[in-house]
């Protein structure tokens, strides 16, 4: 493949001149409108509730509560843990019920579904519901919830604490703690945050009485998985969901799943025989879209004399809301477990694991799914060893590399790492980012009474295997013999349109307007995975390729054929089948064309592979210069070097970077969700409050490509979704860790907002 | 939201009489902080009464040696208007760092005295250059104007008219914003005036003030050092998720040495 270098993208027209259809633009005839009744409070019994007042409000067609969701069965959300946790235990599901009953157990959770023939007129309706409530005691915290004696959430979860898992090897690594010369020890927290997609999240559901199917608009990540997550919740057989996915605003794994809401509607629409629609308001999003992140971790690093890690050891606490997500449980522990080492050679390792239940809403995977969060424990722990033991920090690094002989590296727990060349990328990020050159800047920052900082991490990931074993690809002809591809990831701004479409025209030499894709189309039998964990280039990308391969040689006969020549007779280059040693030619597309009508078109394909994790890694540098009389830290600079294997279109790759390393800088700097710790009341409920990154924050990104192709799928792609937010926590955090240590601030925690430093400065000067 | 009507004032006596007839009636000018009120469903108004167009409160001048801006002048009006920028600069900065640009092209000078929200920049300014508040009713000076958070001197029915500012010698706004709203989370706008310097904190405390302390120490050294010894009791400030109480107070001292500094860059 060779790389693409454009400056627009297919898609960015449409989308930004408002000729996006979002899930909020579909409107179908005779719909109704539901809002939702949403708990105040964050665990209370529900005494009672009256919903009669509200059907007396001008408008009202139906209310719907708790015990509509009892009736439907709609009580257990899927759940994507597969694997079994400490002694074979499995992971305790409470019960759900899309509308909450008998007991509500966050703020914002859904207790009744209004159901109007107008928004407004539902909304209205919402403060004639009568409810009683019985106020409980809450746990908002980890330390709460698992406390002794403290609030229990679910009956069938004691002391709240719904599963247990370890990884590794637990005496191994007490014998190499017992023997080591050096051991260092950190714990941290990945801060819960909000994802904000900019679209709202929105359903619309209308349901067909004569052939017992629904009709389904939403936002979504790809159609497979969520059909497949509507069926396990509703018990409607899949053939009975028909889903229509268009342009989704933005999803970071909070888009993944199916939610209360999207089933209450279904409720509704097939016992009103008419559609029901609904689009959450921002305020509704911070209280009700799935959370992020939310996990402390202890780590434990032991080394040798010489600063060789012998053994690493962590405490992981995850904090998964009131309830349980299909993704979040597994992201959590999976992800972690798998990438403890980092890109280091660690004998031996052992991760203990608690899924913890909180009154808060329910966290879910969001960017990097639990990869940020193991990778923020390892290069703080790396840092903080090297500062101890007066190593310098990119020394400590190589001396612990996984050395280029040792690829395919085993580690562990679970990963087998492909060929990567972690000193590298480190050579490069130092050199672009003029490490040599910092204590000059430092000098010149210190004149201007600033505290400069800079920090690295070296990071690796595993991108998403996918809960599917394949991913299929088709390409298909219409009636005037255009060509179109069907995946079934669905792009919710990485650019598939344009990427896609791209590797689809190079392979078959045809040029990229003759190629259209769709995604995650409702009535094309095709399986495979969403679009998450940085996996669709290197999954439906890479079967992409493999389908106009497959094109090329599933025509070539009747190329031949039309010719008057053998297959053998017959090479196909730059879009045609050309005669070998002669001239006759025919162009793929005209061969397509002459076969236009028939049904099936006989050139169709559908490709197929099974593509499992890739290890996307790379090293990024960050410089930060903090103003001590007020606190506030300016990013200087931020150089990130990627091996995310072959690079199809820069551009993507650098936007996805951007975004990345934004979506980190918020979460260092400032974004996190808050809870009052007495009364659950969420404190950040909307942007006054939840300081979402701002674009001046981060003024330019250096993003420089170190490819090692995979060998793994057919581009040697590796994927880049979520590097950015993998390694800017502690990329950023290493920096200001590093601005600070000259005062000898200690160890201090994401965010770091002004006021915390500035109380930090001052704290260290007054001793 | 919840159903209202709305009322295109012909007039400020149309204005005025809206208001009369309507006891739930509210003013609307930019509604910076009356729609997201509405949208939230903490207000429910029988009628919005918009004064935003009405000639009559719009328009900014010169008059007898003191500048002129009529309240419905929204921010970025304000902001880039040459004879603010000639007159008192300060007050063009000052609005040109409220909110962000949709804000400030929809937010007015009128609306913000009006709300008086201890986080709003405009107070600031208002009290240090010491403004006239010209209402409907009668002049007010602006000591007397603000009455503590979200509280003013306005009666039932009072429109605010035009703001009345008296040319400093010099002035300076230094601002620190809020993280996530962006207004002020300590501010301080500082005016050299016949009358001596005058130091308005606003965003700080539950409500704008004057530093009589910085004041008084400025009047002796107009400097940045004269406030070095000075310090800012914690106990007076708001504390919130965002910063307690100690760190505003020492915003308050920064950001005022930063307004002098500034102050006294200015020609």
């Amino acid at each position: 493949m060779s790389e693409i270098h454009a400056a627009t993208r297919r898609e960015d027209l449409r989308l930004i001149t408002g000729r996006g259809r979002y899930t909020a633009d579909w409107c179908l005839p005779g719909q109704l409108h539901a809002c939702f009744l949403r708990s105040d409070r964050a665990h209370a019994e529900i005494v009672s509730i009256d919903a009669r007042p509200a059907l007396k409000r001008p408008g009202v067609v139906a209310v719907f509560t708790g015990a509509d969701a009892v009736a439907a069965g709609y009580t257990q959300f899927p759940n994507m843990m597969a694997f079994t946790g400490r002694g074979g235990t499995t992971i305790l599901k409470p019960d759900r019920p899309v509308l909450a009953a008998g007991k509500v157990r966050y703020v914002g959770e859904t207790v009744a579904m209004v159901v109007a023939e107008s928004a407004l007129a539902a909304q209205d309706a919402l403060d004639a519901i009568e409810i009683e409530y019985n106020d409980l005691p809450v746990a908002v915290t980890i330390e709460d919830a698992l406390a002794a004696g403290g609030p229990q959430l679910h009956a069938n979860v004691p002391g709240n604490l719904c599963f247990e898992y370890e990884a590794g090897n637990a005496a191994a690594v007490d014998q190499a703690f017992a023997k080591a010369a050096h051991v260092t020890r950190l714990k941290v927290l990945t801060t819960r945050v909000a994802p904000n997609p900019m679209e709202p999240r929105a359903c619309l559901v209308s349901y067909d009485a004569a052939s017992e199917a629904y009709d389904i608009y939403t936002c979504s990540q790809g159609i497979v998985m969520l059909r497949r997550q509507f069926s396990v919740l509703t018990g409607v057989p899949e053939e009975k969901l028909r889903f229509h996915l268009h342009d989704v605003g933005g999803s970071f794994g909070q888009r993944s799943a199916v939610y209360p809401e999207y089933a209450a509607q279904m409720i509704a629409a097939k016992k009103l025989g008419r559609p029901v629609k609904w689009v959450s308001s921002r305020s509704e999003g911070f209280m009700s879209d799935s959370h992020g992140r939310g996990i402390a971790i202890a780590g434990e690093l032991a080394l040798d004399r010489d600063g060789r890690f012998l053994a690493a050891r962590y405490q992981f606490d995850c904090d998964m809301g009131a309830y349980l997500t299909p993704t979040g449980p597994v992201s959590h522990l999976r992800n972690p477990a798998t990438l403890m080492t980092g890109v280091y050679r660690i004998p031996a390792l052992y991760g203990s694991f608690r899924v913890v239940l909180t009154n808060t809403v329910p966290v879910a995977a969001y960017r990097g799914a639990g990869r940020p969060d193991i990778a923020y424990a390892v290069e703080r722990l790396v840092d903080r060893a090297a500062s101890e033991l007066n190593i310098d920090r990119t020394e400590l690094r190589r001396r612990n590399f996984i050395p280029p002989d040792a690829f395919p590296y085993k580690t562990p727990t679970m990963g087998v790492y492909e060929q990567s060349d972690f000193a590298g990328c480190l050579d490069k990020a130092l050199e672009d980012a003029d490490w040599a050159g910092f204590a000059k800047r430092r000098d010149a920052a210190g004149k201007r009474g600033k505290l400069r900082g800079i920090g690295l991490s070296t990071i690796i990931e595993a991108t998403g295997a996918g809960m599917y074993p394949k991913d299929q690809v088709a390409i298909e002809f219409d009636a005037q013999g255009k060509l179109t591809v069907y995946t079934v990831s669905l792009s919710s701004g990485q650019g598939h349109e344009t990427t896609f479409a791209a590797i689809v025209a190079q392979t078959l030499g045809v040029p990229a307007e003759e190629v259209t894709l769709r995604e995650s189309v409702q009535g094309k039998d095709l399986t495979g995975n969403h679009t998450g964990g940085s996996r669709s280039l290197v999954g439906a990308g890479s079967v992409c390729k493999l389908a106009a391969q497959k094109l090329i040689e599933h025509a070539k006969p009747l190329a031949a054929e039309e010719l008057e020549l053998e297959p053998s007779q017959i090479d196909y280059a730059d879009g045609a089948f050309r005669e070998r040693g002669g001239d006759k030619m025919i162009a793929l597309m005209k061969l397509a064309q002459k076969h236009a009508g028939k049904s099936p078109h006989p050139l169709n394909v559908t490709a197929e592979a099974s593509v499992g994790s890739t290890w996307p890694n790379g090293c990024h540098i960050a410089e930060v210069e903090i103003d001590p009389a007020t606190g506030v830290t300016q990013i200087m600079s931020y150089v990130a070097v990627d091996d995310s294997g072959n690079v199809i279109n820069h551009s993507i790759v650098e936007g996805q970077v951007h975004g990345g390393v934004v979506q980190g800088a918020g979460q260092i700097f400032g974004e996190q969700v808050i809870y009052d710790r007495d009364s659950g009341q969420l404190l950040t409920g909307s942007f006054s409050d939840y300081s979402m990154p701002r674009a001046g924050m981060l003024r330019d990104i250096h993003v420089g490509d170190h490819p090692l192709p995979s060998k793994l799928n057919a581009l040697g792609a590796k994927g880049v979704g979520e590097s950015g937010c993998t390694a800017s926590l502690s990329t950023f955090a290493n920096a200001m860790t590093d601005a600070l240590r000259p005062l000898g601030v200690p160890h201090l925690d994401m965010p770091f907002t002004p006021s915390k430093v500035w109380h930090a400065i001052r704290n260290a000067k007054a001793k | 939201m919840f159903e209202f009507n709305y009322v295109k004032a012909k007039s400020l006596s149309d204005a005025a009489g809206l208001i009369a007839a309507h006891p739930e009636a509210k003013l609307l000018a930019g509604g910076m902080t009356l729609i997201p009120t509405l949208k939230q469903r903490l207000a429910q108004p029988s009628h919005l009464v918009d004064v935003g167009g009405l000639p009559e409160l719009r328009g900014i001048e010169m008059k007898n040696g003191r500048l002129a801006i009529g309240a419905a002048m929204q921010h970025h009006e304000v902001a880039t208007s040459a004879v603010v920028m000639k007159a008192i600069p300060a007050l063009a900065y000052l609005a040109d760092h409220i909110g962000d640009p949709q804000v400030r092209n929809r937010g007015t000078l009128g609306g913000s005295v009006a709300n008086n929200d201890p986080v709003a920049d405009y107070p600031a300014a208002v009290l240090a250059l010491d403004a006239t508040i010209v209402t409907t009713k009668r002049e007010i000076a602006a000591a007397d104007f603000f009455q503590g958070m979200f509280a003013t001197a306005l009666a039932e029915g009072e429109i605010i008219v035009r703001l009345l500012f008296a040319v400093p010698k010099r002035a300076a706004y230094e601002k620190f914003p809020h993280p996530a709203s962006g207004y002020a989370m300590t501010a301080v706008f500082i005016a050299e005036t016949a009358a001596g310097v005058r130091v308005a904190v606003t965003g700080a405390g539950p409500g704008v003030y004057r530093w009589s302390g910085a004041e008084n120490a400025l009047a002796k050294k107009l400097s940045s050092a004269a406030l070095d010894g000075l310090t800012v009791d914690p106990k007076d400030m708001n504390a919130d998720i965002h910063a307690t109480r100690e760190y505003r107070a020492n915003l308050v001292k920064v950001m005022a040495q930063r307004a002098v500094e500034k102050l006294l860059a200015t020609k």
